[in-house]
Formats: structure tokens, sequence, C-alpha cells
């Protein structure tokens, strides 16, 4: 266990490092929640699966409202990549699945970060993702994307 | 005459194009649009070198390629427009309008979908109104080619189901077990699917429970769904076979679609990390009629490598016992009624002869030329087997069955 945890953090070590070498790539995200909202972490999975449109819910039982960025948003496509593991096209074919079907309309959208976090300030049932570098006291990070 | 379609074809799809894009300038962050237009659409065009019937995507379909033209573009080609209104708070409304070719050799808009649907709690939804039965892993969208990698779903086991919507009502759960998030179906209802000329088909106290199982790249899907299905389909044969006393009369019984309780069981998994996927379907349907029993099973696997996505699919459709049936014994009858009691047989055995047998292998690709359009193309080599015509339609006369055909089909489909 101990040895576990210990690589662990040697590899989350190693990856900062790594990064920090790398040149400046596409901005951290982080996945926000408004500042009202009690939830304090989620996990990817719970994250995709609400923005999938698979849960309705907030592990605590509140009923989540996902926002999205515009289609086409370098930082809407980050995000459904590192949290998803889909592309825009596999994104669209799944929302299709969905809508024609009758079991789902996707997240509205927003038209940029700044837009996103005043709305999920706004509404303690939303959610939404923005870059880091636009988080402020209305909202709280529940995940961070790498 | 088919180019004339095609061209209405084409401006009903701009038609639809320039309403969806007005529909979303208009609604722009709202949280709940008030309306919603959207639509999807396949352009394609299939050859295949069968001469003697018509390779197509169902038995819904009028012609397809082979015996009635060398290319055919109604194999694929559709278009359909969605319109879903939210009504209230927890009331919503879907109409979907579906034009492709039919049993009529018309592309007449048809309802695909109509139902009022309320969202008791976000886990909970009622609907009530025209419902598509949640059969298969895809049967539910076969119809929207953007959603699937294939140029058309395996028609070794979609072909099989004669109603493939229901009027009535349903109810859909969403559960959580751990990582394991659900959704399981029932429903009821009663469907009247109008053939060609006066001929139906009725499905009566339709049911069904579907459940849907989605564990990270790991989907599961179950159902069963059973109909009491009639069809005047056959009337004629079978009030000959009547004349013929109890012997005949046991055939119609046991042929005829008459109050038939036909069931339709189903497993599929679909395992999709994004970069490749791999997919497996079996079912079993069992008709009591002269629709037979049939077991069909595919497994397809495909890789995403940028905007292609190579796929390979292997499938089979086998009939539950046998498709020939010796029907009426003419040693016993008299020389006057021998040759009717043999025409008889042969029109009953013309109909065995549809219950599919198939097996096929196909290779294709895909490619996402836009995030809403992607463009395939497809190989199929399609075997039907044991006397069965498999899921080829307007068999000639010289039709043999073990003769393997091959398709091309391309297909741009789209989605807006």
């Amino acid at each position: 266990m101990a040895t576990l945890k210990y690589s662990r953090f040697l590899g989350s070590a190693l990856l900062l490092a790594c990064l920090a070498g790398a040149p400046v790539r596409a901005a951290e995200l982080v996945v926000i929640v408004s500042a009202r909202n009690p939830v304090a972490t989620l996990r990817a999975d719970q994250v995709a699966a609400i923005f999938l449109g698979q849960a309705a819910r907030f592990p605590d039982g509140v009923e989540a409202v996902p926002y999205d960025l515009r289609l086409g948003a370098p930082v809407r496509d980050e995000f459904y990549a590192r949290v998803t593991s889909k592309t825009p096209a596999l994104l669209k074919a799944h929302w299709s699945k969905l809508v024609f079907t009758g079991r789902g309309q996707p997240p509205a959208e927003l038209p940029d970060s700044a837009a996103v976090r005043r709305k999920v300030a706004d509404d303690p049932e939303a959610i939404g993702y923005i870059e880091r570098g636009a988080l402020d006291g209305s909202v709280h990070a529940v995940l961070v994307v790498q | 005459m088919q180019q004339q379609r095609l061209a209405q074809f084409i401006l009903l799809s701009l038609f639809g194009l320039v309403l969806s894009s007005a529909a979303r300038a208009q609604d722009e962050p709202a949280r709940a649009p008030d309306w919603r237009i959207s639509g999807f659409g396949t352009l394609g065009a299939a050859r295949a070198s069968e001469r003697d019937a018509d390779y197509t995507s169902s038995v819904f379909k009028a012609s397809g390629t082979g015996a009635t033209r060398r290319w055919s573009t109604d194999v694929d080609t559709r278009l359909g427009i969605q319109l879903d209104a939210t009504l209230a708070r927890r009331w919503s409304a879907v109409l979907q309008i579906v034009s492709e070719q039919g049993l009529d050799n018309t592309y007449r808009p048809r309802i695909e979908w109509a139902n009022v649907k309320y969202q008791a709690t976000p886990e909970l939804a009622l609907r009530a109104g025209r419902i598509a039965l949640p059969v298969f892993l895809t049967a539910d969208y076969r119809k929207v080619g953007y959603a699937y990698p294939w140029i058309r779903p395996p028609v070794e086991g979609y072909s099989v189901l004669p109603v493939t919507s229901s009027d009535g009502i349903d109810a859909t759960l969403r559960w959580t077990v751990g990582p394991v998030r659900n959704a399981s179906q029932v429903f009821y209802g009663h469907s009247t699917v109008p053939l060609v000329g006066s001929l139906h088909v009725y499905g009566r106290g339709g049911f069904g429970i579907s459940n849907t199982s989605d564990w990270g790249a790991l989907s599961v899907h179950a159902n069963v769904v059973s109909a009491e299905i009639s069809s005047n389909i056959g009337a004629e044969l079978f009030d000959a076979f009547n004349a013929f006393g109890p012997a005949g009369q046991a055939l119609t019984r046991r042929y005829a679609m008459d109050h038939k309780r036909m069931m339709i069981a189903n497993i599929g998994v679909n395992y999709d990390p994004g970069t490749w996927f791999v997919m497996a379907e079996a079912g079993r349907t069992s008709g009591h009629s002269f629709l037979g029993a049939t077991r069909n099973v595919y497994v397809s696997a495909g890789w995403r490598w940028k905007s292609l996505t190579p796929y390979a699919t292997w499938a089979r459709v086998r009939a539950v016992g046998t498709t020939l049936d010796p029907g009426l014994p003419l040693a016993a009858l008299s020389p006057a009624l021998a040759p009717t009691a043999a025409m008889l047989n042969a029109g009953l055995n013309t109909l065995l002869m549809r219950i599919p047998q198939q097996t096929s292998a196909a290779a294709g690709l895909r490619w996402d030329v836009h995030t809403n359009m992607a463009l395939k193309v497809q190989y199929d080599r399609v075997t039907p087997h044991d006397g069965s015509i498999g899921t080829f339609i307007n068999p000639t006369p010289r039709f043999t069955s073990e003769r393997t055909s091959h398709v091309a089909s391309v297909a741009l489909d789209f989605v807006y």
C-alpha cells in the first residue's frame, strides 16, 4: 500500500516535471460548479456521465444541468477528449443516438468561459468547464482536467 | 422517374437545413428551448452482382439493387426531420417524419415517432404515443446512418422484424449501481403496418422490456419483445388449404399469421474506448407462422485513426427447424385435386423460402468529413443458404440459394 502511494507520488512528480519542461500546451481545464453547490469534488467518470446525458444528478442527489461551450471551441474539444475519450465526431454520433430516439438533448451552449462561469455562479444546479485562468470566487473547481 | 424523386429529396434536405439554421439562430443560450428542429439523412447508392433478386436494407422496401436495377439509390437513401418541443418544465413532445422508399415505391413521408414525454423525475420518464421498439443495440436509431459506423446495420438481424414501432405507452427508469449506469424500459402498445394494396400486419398486445447497462466504455443491451401478430398475407392460400379438410386446416393453423404470438429476444455488447470498438449481438425470434423462427448473430469491429474508421463485420441468420414443408399429401388425393394441392404446396414453400438463412461478411471505411457528415464505402459478400432467399427480395424464378452475391455501397450520412 505504502509502496503504491509512493510510486503514485513519484509518477505525479515525474508527470509534473515533464509538464514543466514541455512547451506550453493547451490551457489546463477545470470543471466548475456554483460556490453555493456543496459538491466538493467529482471523478472524471461522474463528470463524463453528466455531460453525456447518462446521469442527471450530482452524487448528493441535486439535479445537475451541464453547459457546453460552442461547437468548435478548442477548450470544448479538449474537455471531451480528456474526460470522455470522444472526438467531436464521436460526440456528435453519441448525441444523434439520444436525440433521434427521444432520450435526450445535448447541453445548452454558451459563447465563452466568462459566460459559462456567470451561468454556473448563478445556478446551484449548473456545471461547466473553463480554462483554469478564468476561475474566480463565484464558482469552485470540482475536477482539474489534465 | 427515379431522378425526379431524388431531386425532390435533395430539395427537401435543403429546406430542412435552412429551417434548422434559422432555429439555431433563435435559441441562443436558453436552458429549455421551446422547440428545436433537427434531422438526419443518407444519400446512398449500392450495386449487387446478383441478377435474380434485389438486395436491400429492409423487407419494407419495394426494390433494391440486382434484379430491378444495377445501381440502386433506394437501398439506403432517406431523410428524417424531427421536431422537439418543450411544453412545460417536465413535459416535452417529439415528432419525427422519415422519407424513404417504401413498399409502394414512393418516398411518401411516414410518421416514425410522435409522442409526448413526462419527465416525472430526472430518472423516470413516461411517454405516450408512437414509440420505436427498443429491440437490438441500434434498432431505435437504425435510420440515423451517422450514428453507427456501417452503411447499414447488419441486415441479418434487422430484417426479421415485421413491426418496428408501437403506438402505446412506455416508461424508462435510469438507475445506478456502483460504477454501472442502467436504463430500463418497459412498453405496452399495438401497431398497424400497411404493406402493399390491402395487405397489413397488425401487432396487438405488444409488450417488452429492455435494459442497457453502461460501465465505462462497455455497454450491454438486452431485451425481450412480444406481440400478437396478425396479417392477411397469404389469406387466399390459407383459405384454399382450409378447403382440403383436416390436413389443410392443420397447415393453416401452423403457418397463417393469424393471432400468433411473436417473440424476439436479443442481447448485444458494445465496447468502445474511443480509438477502436467491437460490437456483437445475438438474437432469437419465434413467429409460430410462415415467419418461422430464427437465430441471428453478428460481430463487428473497427479502428479509428484520425477521421478514418475502417471496420469489418460478420453476420449470420439461420432458421430454427426446417424451411421446407411437404404440405398436403398428394398420394391420398384424387387425380382431379392433386394438381391444385401441388400448386398450394408450392405456394406455401414460396412463403417459407423467405424465412432468412444467410451469411455475410463486410468490410468498409467511414470517413468523418465534417463533425456532422460522414462518407462511407462498404463491400458485402452475401450468401443465402438452404433454399432460402436470405434477406433478398423480388426473386425471379431463376433465383438459386447458395450463390454468393457481392454488394458495393457508398453513402453520405449527415445530421443537422
